[in-house]
């Protein structure tokens, strides 16, 4: 099996891969080149959720995907925890665990929910 | 002084100016053919290193990783990455802008010009005998040029100020494809000649040469801005290519 990649490694591999440079991609994001090049070396903790937000988008990959490969949480996770904050960590915890068909199929039945609960 | 810890073993080999200038040419038009064409300065080369070269660049602090020298790139040949000191990032030191793309395109310069010679003979690679993950070759900024370090300057400056749009930088903002002599620089800067002592860049010059070499950055000051290289560079390129002249030939009309 090969390692999975870094985060570091995949922003350079995709950013490499969307024809940006680091100089360039550094101003999009509007951080300094250094900095980005840190992240990319691993020297330095990947960016904030909103930062990463915005790569993830300028690269055309998951955003939610990508945070979480950072080691953060979505900017929008917390405030929906607070809203409910037994049940959505109750969900959380028997979603845990689920395979990828079997998520696909809870979140289908949960859309389902909420488009008759909106009805 | 800080003694260096420099391995020098042999040189590369000795390669002409205009072989020099010659691959720098085929490299932009390798570019341009790839990805876009380049008509008008500056030189894109941050995309020649990342996109077309496909080397790993890299802000470094050189500082703390060569505290005894004063460096400003390297390159690592077999992991293709190519570092520069954190210190010459444009964004947040905007008056380096000249110098980081300097740097820049002397590291390609390097990769170009140099890394079939150091495969064939890796006991020369290690030009700093301290760890194994120092760089193939350390460029400093303060050291007297040897062939492989003049080389990739001069590959820099061609890369960066290619002759024809030097030449069409030159005619247009001047008006006139003629070269200017350093007696007419003189003249123009008389006022500026006459003041004593003689400042440029915070230092007091006092030889003939420094002083013609101040006139002619002052001169070229545009350009250089033009080209996003500093007005040293420039004004080398245009010595090099004869539009600053000592005197100039008298002309048949």
């Amino acid at each position: 099996m090969s390692k999975r990649k870094t985060f570091g490694q995949l922003l350079r591999e995709k950013r490499i891969a969307k024809k940006f440079s680091l100089r360039k991609f550094a101003e999009l994001v509007g951080v300094s080149p250094t900095y980005l090049s840190q992240v990319e070396q691993e020297n330095v903790m990947p960016p904030t959720a909103d930062r990463v937000k915005r790569m993830a988008e300028l690269l055309g990959e998951n955003p939610d995907e990508w945070t979480g490969l950072a080691g953060r949480v979505p900017g929008d996770v917390p405030g929906i925890i607070h809203k409910q904050p037994t049940e959505m960590p109750k969900l959380m915890r028997e979603a845990s665990g689920l395979s990828p068909k079997q998520m696909q199929e809870l979140m289908d039945q949960l859309r389902r929910i909420k488009k008759e609960g909106d009805e | 002084m800080a003694r260096r810890s420099v391995a020098l073993r042999s040189e590369v080999p000795y390669l002409h100016e205009k072989q020099i200038e010659r691959e720098a040419d085929v490299l932009l038009q390798e570019f341009s053919l790839k990805f876009y064409a380049v008509t008008v300065p500056p030189v894109p080369v941050d995309d020649i290193t990342e996109l077309h070269l496909q080397l790993a660049l890299e802000y470094k602090d050189m500082k703390a990783l060569f505290p005894f020298a004063d460096v400003h790139g390297a390159i690592w040949f077999e992991r293709k990455t190519v570092g520069v000191d954190q210190s010459l990032d444009p964004k947040t030191n905007p008056s380096r802008l000249g110098r980081y793309h300097f740097t820049l395109a002397h590291e390609v310069g390097h990769w170009r010009l140099h890394r079939e010679h150091y495969k064939k003979n890796p006991a020369e690679r290690r030009l700093f005998d301290d760890r194994t993950a120092t760089p193939d070759v350390v460029c400093r900024s303060s050291e007297a040029k040897k062939p492989v370090e003049w080389q990739a300057d001069k590959f820099a400056s061609c890369l960066l100020m290619p002759r024809k749009l030097v030449y069409a930088a030159w005619s247009s903002r001047l008006g006139t494809d003629a070269s200017i002599s350093i007696g007419e620089l003189r003249r123009r800067y008389a006022d500026t000649l006459a003041t004593e002592p003689f400042f440029y860049r915070g230092q007091v010059l006092t030889e003939e040469e420094d002083k013609d070499n101040a006139l002619k950055e002052e001169q070229c000051r545009p350009l250089a801005d033009l080209f996003q290289v500093s007005q040293e560079a420039m004004r080398i390129r245009l010595e090099t290519l004869k539009l600053y002249v000592k005197t100039k030939e008298a002309s048949l009309f």
